[in-house]
């Protein structure tokens, strides 16, 4: 069976609640991470669904957990959804060509993020 | 004495024990209701949540019956803190735990205090708790005569959004002196579309600050439905509102407007040229290259600069038409001209070119850096002729330039 299990990663540890909150409360294994080193941390040492990531974060940022989820070969096809606060063109546009496969942006609604996070395990689940 | 020194040594040590003791009795204290806080937080929040996501309708259910004042606390901040990172339904779920736990009947009450700071807060949390019933007294906060109170109030309505708050808050932009001008415009460009129409239909009554804050929040919304109102301002007797309609245009990018962009180009005043050429940049009009062109002779630096640019912005067609003006009988579009294509790496691209012996490359080439050289901004031309990393180029550029420059 496939894994359930996602990856929240936020270092702002209230909208990592309330995602982790949401998910759960569909049935779904939560993990949350409060930067990008720790997250990368719990990819290599959990078979993971997908990863929810913040894009500003210290230590490693969004776009930097996203390359070095793609450059690994263990699991470079990973989905990664990314939910930022940065609304402009340039960085949705640069967030996806990083290879995300969607981007959302904060404050968030909560049930379109949920639906996103499905339409993105389902299309997983079918190439798979 | 002996005996005296003693005491007075005995006193102050005491004195300082027994502040000692407090202080740690203190900040015990304040860890275990800290503990605590933390303790009742961890375990109301994912019922607040669970409630949050899901069908009951009453948050008192989910909290089994009416909360502790202490528990209210807590209630309060983990509502106040989820409640302005989400959108939605949740959102308005919150907001309506908010009114139901009796949050919001004691902001507003709150902003009627006697302590200043006491408004503040009310103001801010009722614009977190998105209580659109808030809108009124809010409105009435605005006229506060403490500036923090007035500020909280005028973020709240933003928050809120609504036509009743943008109206309200849009006539701030008529007192300067009681309002930071750039405050409000950021708090109705980030109240978005909704802002739009109160902003216009308030423009006549506005002062010339206000009006010209009001094309610039137009055009940073960009929504495109006010283009026939920016292009009636395009046509405004005074000169900064024609300009500042420009910005806004060329901000929309509606391609439809820009024959009346290239009109601008011509209007009688620099600044409405200047701006008009901006925003033809911006909209990368290529149908504009002729009028750019031309307005590259423009008495104006700003006019030049920007139709220069613009010609540049617009691609491989405009910066032809640059390499042409590069032998125009005008020194200053030669000027900017050859100033632009420096900026866009066009210079260094034709220099490279000489390296192309023989072929039509290497004669235009050629010709170019001889129309660059009498146009006699040759800057970059001289930095080439002594980094460019083949020599066959450098050789070439310094027999193309003349001793003196060299």
């Amino acid at each position: 069976m496939a894994s359930k299990q996602i990856l929240v990663v936020d270092d702002d540890a209230v909208t990592a609640r309330f995602i982790a909150s949401l998910l759960r409360e569909h049935d779904y294994d939560v993990l949350v991470a409060e930067d990008g080193a720790h997250a990368l941390e719990l990819v290599e040492r959990h078979e993971l669904a997908m990863v929810v990531s913040d894009l500003v974060m210290p230590y490693r940022d969004g776009y930097s957990v996203l390359r070095a989820i793609r450059r690994n070969e263990k699991f470079h096809d990973l989905p990664v959804l990314l939910l930022s606060m940065r609304d402009r063109e340039e960085d949705i546009v640069r967030g996806l060509e990083e290879g995300a496969d969607d981007y959302v942006i904060k404050p968030f609604n909560a049930r379109e993020l949920l639906a996103r996070i499905r339409k993105i395990l389902h299309r997983k689940r079918k190439v798979s | 004495m002996h005996q005296v020194l003693i005491w007075v040594i005995l006193t102050i040590s005491s004195i300082f024990l027994a502040l000692t003791i407090l202080i740690v009795i203190n900040k015990a204290w304040r860890e275990t209701q800290a503990a605590r806080h933390g303790r009742r937080r961890r375990d109301l929040e994912p019922r607040i949540l669970s409630w949050a996501h899901g069908g009951e309708k009453s948050v008192r259910t989910a909290l089994d019956g009416s909360p502790t004042a202490l528990e209210k606390q807590a209630i309060e901040q983990i509502l106040l803190d989820h409640i302005q990172r989400v959108r939605g339904i949740e959102r308005e779920r919150m907001a309506q735990a908010m009114e139901q736990l009796g949050f919001i009947d004691e902001y507003l009450d709150g902003l009627h205090s006697r302590r200043w700071w006491r408004r503040a807060e009310a103001a801010e949390k009722l614009g977190l708790a998105a209580s659109k019933r808030a809108i009124q007294a809010l409105s009435d906060a605005l006229d506060d005569e403490m500036p923090e109170v007035r500020l909280r109030a005028a973020k709240a309505l933003g928050q809120l959004g609504g036509v009743a708050s943008a109206r309200k808050l849009v006539l701030a932009l008529n007192e300067p002196n009681r309002w930071s001008t750039i405050r409000v415009a950021d708090i109705l460009i980030g109240m978005g579309q909704e802002s739009i129409d109160p902003v216009i239909d308030a423009f006549d009554d506005l002062t010339r600050e206000g009006q010209l804050a009001v094309l610039d929040i137009v055009g940073r919304i960009r929504p495109i439905a006010a283009t026939p109102w920016l292009l009636e301002k395009t046509r405004d007797e005074a000169t900064d509102i024609r300009a500042r309609a420009c910005h806004a245009l060329g901000s929309i990018g509606d391609p439809n407007v820009s024959p009346d962009l290239i009109t601008a180009l011509k209007d009688p005043e620099w600044p409405v040229r200047a701006m008009a050429a901006k925003a033809l940049g911006r909209m990368l009009v290529a149908d504009a290259i002729p009028e750019l062109s031309h307005a590259l002779r423009d008495p104006q630096w700003w006019v030049r600069h920007n139709s220069a640019r613009a010609l540049r912005a617009i691609g491989p067609r405009g910066l032809e038409a640059l390499e042409k003006l590069v032998a125009d009988g005008d020194p200053f579009a030669r000027e900017q001209a050859v100033l632009m294509l420096e900026e866009a790496g066009r210079v260094d691209t034709r220099a490279g070119e000489l390296v192309l012996q023989g072929s039509t490359a290497h004669t235009a080439a050629k010709l170019f850096i001889e129309r660059v050289v009498a146009a006699g901004t040759t800057g970059r031309l001289r930095v080439l002729s002594r980094e460019h990393p083949v020599e066959d180029v450098r050789r070439e550029l310094l027999a193309l330039l003349p001793e003196e420059a060299v």
